[in-house]
């Protein structure tokens, strides 16, 4: 959309339009920022001060101590790590292998190809944790109990239909002349996807890759589950560390909670340009 | 596009990798939860063919219907409240109004908190008496409405549901994205024709995304919605009175309860709620309005 | 872009190879332990000490790895997982919420009774592990036991203008009624979460009222009902929201000193002691006494005492008789006398391991063993004494209650219905 875009003067009707667009946008934004702001003044408070003192007194120390102890108590340092590798490796698998399927169900006419595409479908649906004797046993054969391996061959896995799905959308909506074009000038399977649908399809891939990215590091029974290493423990067990039954260390808990958000706020505001612009410049080319 | 004979391979080797993951981690434990749903087995002693008595056993259990009907709601919610919802403000941030980057931003902040995080904070909002709701209640001067909302029966469910419908950030981005692709043309005839935002919303954005990325969020949330189980794990427990357990929940439960049976039949009742659920969405979406066919400005300026 | 993708696969598939090359060294036996007695648990610091003493002590022969398991519920789901699936951990911490009698018939447990007929058995409370033997095999080696009693802070009975602990079920009342006259809360109530504290509560009537016998004929004694009643009573007199209220909530108010009774288990009293739980400098626990569950009226439960198996000790079945010895050495080890002995006073929790008690006795825990050694018999808490289905729907049942969905009746029908459908 142009930024030259002449505007009517506003009244009568748009003048109301107008208003309750901002009120829109305030509302959303109050909505979304206030537990946050929340949750940043309870993990610097004392334990004491978080019982007693109102939801939104400030602390009268501010309390860094709390993240100190969340990082060094629980080791939540390493956790993060652990959640980035695993993240990011997981879903870069993820998308390669579900743009695959998705170009080869959305491109092509084949036997089986409408079973096939029910099944990644119907795949979104089942509740994972029905799943826990059948995916330890897997992981477990594979030798892959307690490794980076294991957990990322899991969540790559578990992404598969939802990433499929998203990125099947998509790639409907290319126009078939396109890719016909192009096959006339004698570019072939690889060609075509490589140039054509997989540039054209970047915004349901940014999406699905997103959408897998934030699953993997936030899935706490799985990476309870297959791994029993300290060593290997993700961002979400950390959080536990604080919120177990007898724990009476609230704010800690609230610290582990924030350095656990804190990373993907960043991570988000830092490649948000370049996942918009990923999930817009597809249009251009072609 | 056709098959053609050279492209069979590469076509099952690129579908390849997809299927086998697919098999390994859907369909086998699909298959092995099916088994399971119809026997008697507590996870260590050998297990006992039990027909169909543990999905019996399910429907006369009212937490087990409470839970459907719970699920119900919240997919419908989510899918026909929330996504609309969405879409409002992806069409408004998409006219770029001021700090539109800003606000794009900050509402997408909730998809990036765990689900923990989340629920740990609106305990702590709803909580009876040092929760911020009453004390915002209070503070205005409506005091006499503070309660206890996740232990009301009224407002348990309610209070479990809606916090999270004004999270919509997910779904704006990618109506945003799609928005963003519809030829500019478009709203350029509008603008001269003398149509007004609304108008141009009503009449072009909204048909244009709609068969793309409603479609995908609609589908989506609503699936969001029949999945739940975290949230209402940490912020209820199901409770009061099983008025807020979902079936993922229920299935948790009956985990716990080493009834490995009851569990596995209250999946596969998931399952098949969830893909009814699909199909009446895509049959909703395709079966009314003009099938837009020369739609995108793919080939942009 | 495609090298780069190539690139970042081959790191991934590398990373991989890394972790699973990181095989134990072959001589020696390594035991793998998921234990929650780490992170913020009050037997965290002492257990972590004697595990190093131990893998010292026995470098190069026997190595003892823990899995910290933080969350009880998480480590509960994957004992299970594990269990089930023949991957038993090589010793592991359960708790009444497992089917034992299943549990010790399939086989997949280490008996320990011939090692305990051996001597080892001396170390134990009487009879504590003959009672959850099957057929004579001791898998579920009962470890950690707990007393249920109330404790309640002295200087909020003071301003309440009560000098003593009410004795019998009509005072308590009394107390309560004089309680919220002054604004205090008198105890914590909870049926958000597992419902833990008012499971106690409705643990302490039953027995008050059921005695010694309740258990014999299931929900069938008349004590459930009428328990039921009164743990309906006390809702009146405890904070906001105890119907959605959790853990967090019960020990947020006790220790924001509005509560004047407070009810857990005895791995608690360590919370009592920390500094960061103290109000202008003065300790908890120095405002703390220890009460007797009330008598009821017509009760038959005067003089006992609620108690549970807070954690049973249970090792995987080896093959390999090396292996078999290096487990129950480690069993032996973390229940020898001395080190239980320490591991209570560190943490206030108790055992049924005999150990000489800690001189002071103005100690709580001191005055809960004080407490447990003058009952004159005991009974083990609601969730211990039914299948697990009991536990999960008691918040269900409770909150039910609470709020005149189900009346008394209808409560103990509704956790008698769940406990059939697990049958």
């Amino acid at each position: 959309m142009s930024e030259t875009r002449v505007r009517p003067a506003l009244h009568g009707r748009e003048l109301i339009l107008a208003v309750l667009r901002w009120i829109l946008i305030i509302f959303f934004a109050v909505y979304t920022l206030v537990p946050l702001v929340w949750l940043t003044l309870a993990s610097l408070k004392t334990n004491s001060e978080f019982l007693t003192s109102g939801p939104f007194a400030l602390p009268r120390i501010a309390q860094w101590q709390n993240y100190v102890n969340a990082l060094t108590v629980a080791g939540l340092g390493r956790m993060l790590l652990n959640s980035v590798i695993v993240g990011l490796s997981a879903t870069l698998v993820n998308v390669v292998v579900a743009s695959m399927g998705a170009y080869c169900i959305s491109r092509f006419r084949f036997n089986g190809r409408e079973k096939i595409f029910t099944l990644f479908t119907a795949g979104i649906l089942v509740p994972l944790n029905a799943l826990m004797v059948p995916y330890f046993v897997i992981i477990n054969k594979l030798g892959l109990y307690n490794t980076y391996g294991g957990m990322i061959l899991l969540y790559c896995a578990i992404g598969i239909p939802m990433s499929t799905f998203l990125i099947r959308g998509l790639m409907d909506s290319i126009p078939m002349d396109l890719e016909e074009a192009a096959y006339i000038d004698g570019c072939g399977f690889f060609g075509r996807f490589f140039h054509i649908i997989l540039p054209l399809s970047r915004t349901g891939i940014v999406t699905a890759a997103t959408f897998e990215f934030l699953t993997c590091w936030n899935e706490f029974v799985f990476a309870n589950l297959i791994v029993s290493s300290e060593k290997l423990r993700t961002i979400q067990v950390g959080i536990r560390y604080f919120t177990n039954q007898f724990s009476t260390d609230y704010v800690s808990m609230y610290a582990a909670i924030m350095i656990s958000i804190i990373p993907s706020i960043i991570g988000y505001i830092l490649f948000q340009e370049q996942i918009i612009a990923g999930m817009t410049s597809g249009a251009v080319k072609g | 596009m056709k098959l053609e004979r050279s492209d069979r391979g590469p076509l099952w080797a690129f579908l390849g990798p997809a299927i086998v993951l697919m098999v390994a981690f859907f369909v086998i434990p699909v298959v092995y939860v099916a088994v399971v749903s119809i026997l008697k087995w507590n996870g260590i002693s050998t297990p006992a063919f039990n027909s169909l008595r543990n999905y019996l056993m399910l429907f006369k259990d009212k937490a087990f219907t409470r839970s459907i009907l719970n699920n119900v709601i919240w997919a419908l919610v989510a899918g026909f409240i929330q996504v609309p919802l969405a879409m409002v403000m992806a069409i408004i941030l998409s006219r770029k109004p001021k700090g539109w980057k800003f606000f794009r931003t900050v509402y997408f902040f909730p998809q990036v908190i765990s689900g923990i995080a989340l629920a740990t904070m609106w305990r702590a909002i709803y909580n009876a008496d040092t929760g911020l709701l009453n004390g915002l209640l209070k503070a205005v001067g409506l005091g006499h409405l503070a309660k206890d909302w996740l232990g009301t029966i009224e407002t348990a469910f309610p209070a479990v549901l809606i916090y999270w419908i004004f999270y919509v950030g997910y779904y704006m981005v990618i109506m945003m994205a799609d928005i963003t692709t519809i030829d500019e043309s478009y709203y350029e005839a509008a603008t001269i024709d003398g149509a007004t935002d609304f108008q141009q919303a009503i009449h072009i954005t909204i048909p244009l995304i709609r068969r793309t990325s409603l479609l995908t969020c609609v589908t989506l949330a609503s699936v969001m919605g029949l999945r739940q189980f975290e949230q209402v794990y940490m912020l209820t427990n199901g409770q009061p009175a099983n008025t807020t357990s979902t079936i993922v929940l229920y299935m948790y439960k009956k985990l716990q309860d080493s009834n490995y049976g009851m569990a596995s039949a209250s999946a596969v009742i998931l399952i098949i709620v969830g893909v009814i659920f699909i199909v009446c969405i895509r049959k909703l979406f395709e079966g009314r309005g003009e099938t837009v066919k020369v739609k995108k400005g793919r080939a942009g300026k | 872009m495609k090298k780069a993708l190539a690139l970042l696969l081959a790191l991934t598939m590398i990373f991989a190879l890394c972790a699973c090359g990181k095989q134990a060294k072959a001589e020696e036996i390594t035991i793998n332990f998921p234990s929650v007695w780490v992170g913020t648990d009050s037997k965290a610091p002492y257990m972590e000490q004697l595990i190093a003493k131990f893998n010292e002590e026995n470098a190069g022969k026997i190595k003892v790895v823990v899995e910290e398991q933080t969350d009880y519920q998480a480590a509960r789901d994957k004992l299970r997982t594990t269990i089930t699936t023949g991957n038993t951990p090589d010793l592991c911490i359960l708790d009444t919420t497992y089917d034992i009698k299943a549990y010790t018939e399939s086989g997949k447990f280490m008996d320990l009774a011939p090692y305990l007929a051996d001597g080892w058995g001396k170390d134990f409370a009487e009879g504590s592990y003959d009672a959850w033997s099957v057929d004579g095999k001791v898998c579920f080696l009962p470890f950690e036991s707990a007393v249920f009693t109330p404790i309640y802070n002295t200087k909020i009975f003071n301003e309440i203008g009560w000098d003593h602990f009410p004795a019998t079920y009509d005072e308590f009342f009394q107390f309560c009624k004089d309680a919220k006259a002054k604004g205090y809360n008198a105890m914590g109530q909870m049926a958000g979460e597992n419902g833990w504290s008012s499971m106690l509560w409705y643990s302490l009537i039953v027995e008050a009222i059921g005695g010694k016998d309740v258990y014999a004929n299931g929900l069938q004694d008349p004590a459930f009902v009428k328990a039921a009643e009164i743990l309906k009573e006390m809702y009146d007199y405890t904070f906001d929201g105890a119907i959605s209220a959790g853990a967090g909530d019960v020990n947020g108010h006790w220790l924001a000193r509005d509560t004047a009774i407070y009810l857990n288990g005895p791995w608690w009293v360590a919370n009592l002691y920390k500094e960061d739980n103290a109000k202008d400098g003065v300790l908890l626990a120095d405002d703390c006494e220890v009460a007797v569950n009330p008598k009821y009226e017509g009760g038959k439960g005067e003089g006992g005492l609620v108690t549970t198996v807070q954690a049973f000790l249970a090792a995987a079945e080896q093959t390999d008789p090396a292996k078999k010895e290096a487990v129950v050495k480690f069993i032996k080890y973390l229940t020898d006398p001395q080190h239980v002995s320490e591991l209570a006073l560190s943490s206030g929790a108790m055992f049924f391991v005999k150990y000489e008690p800690s001189p002071d006795t103005s100690l709580i825990s001191q005055k809960l063993t004080q407490v447990a050694n003058d009952a004159a018999f005991t009974v083990i808490h609601v969730n211990g004494a039914f299948p697990t289905a009991f536990s999960t729907e008691f918040p269900a049942a409770l909150s039910a209650l609470i709020l005149g969905q189900v009346d008394a009746q209808g409560f103990v029908d509704q956790l008698q219905t769940a406990i059939d459908n697990a049958a």
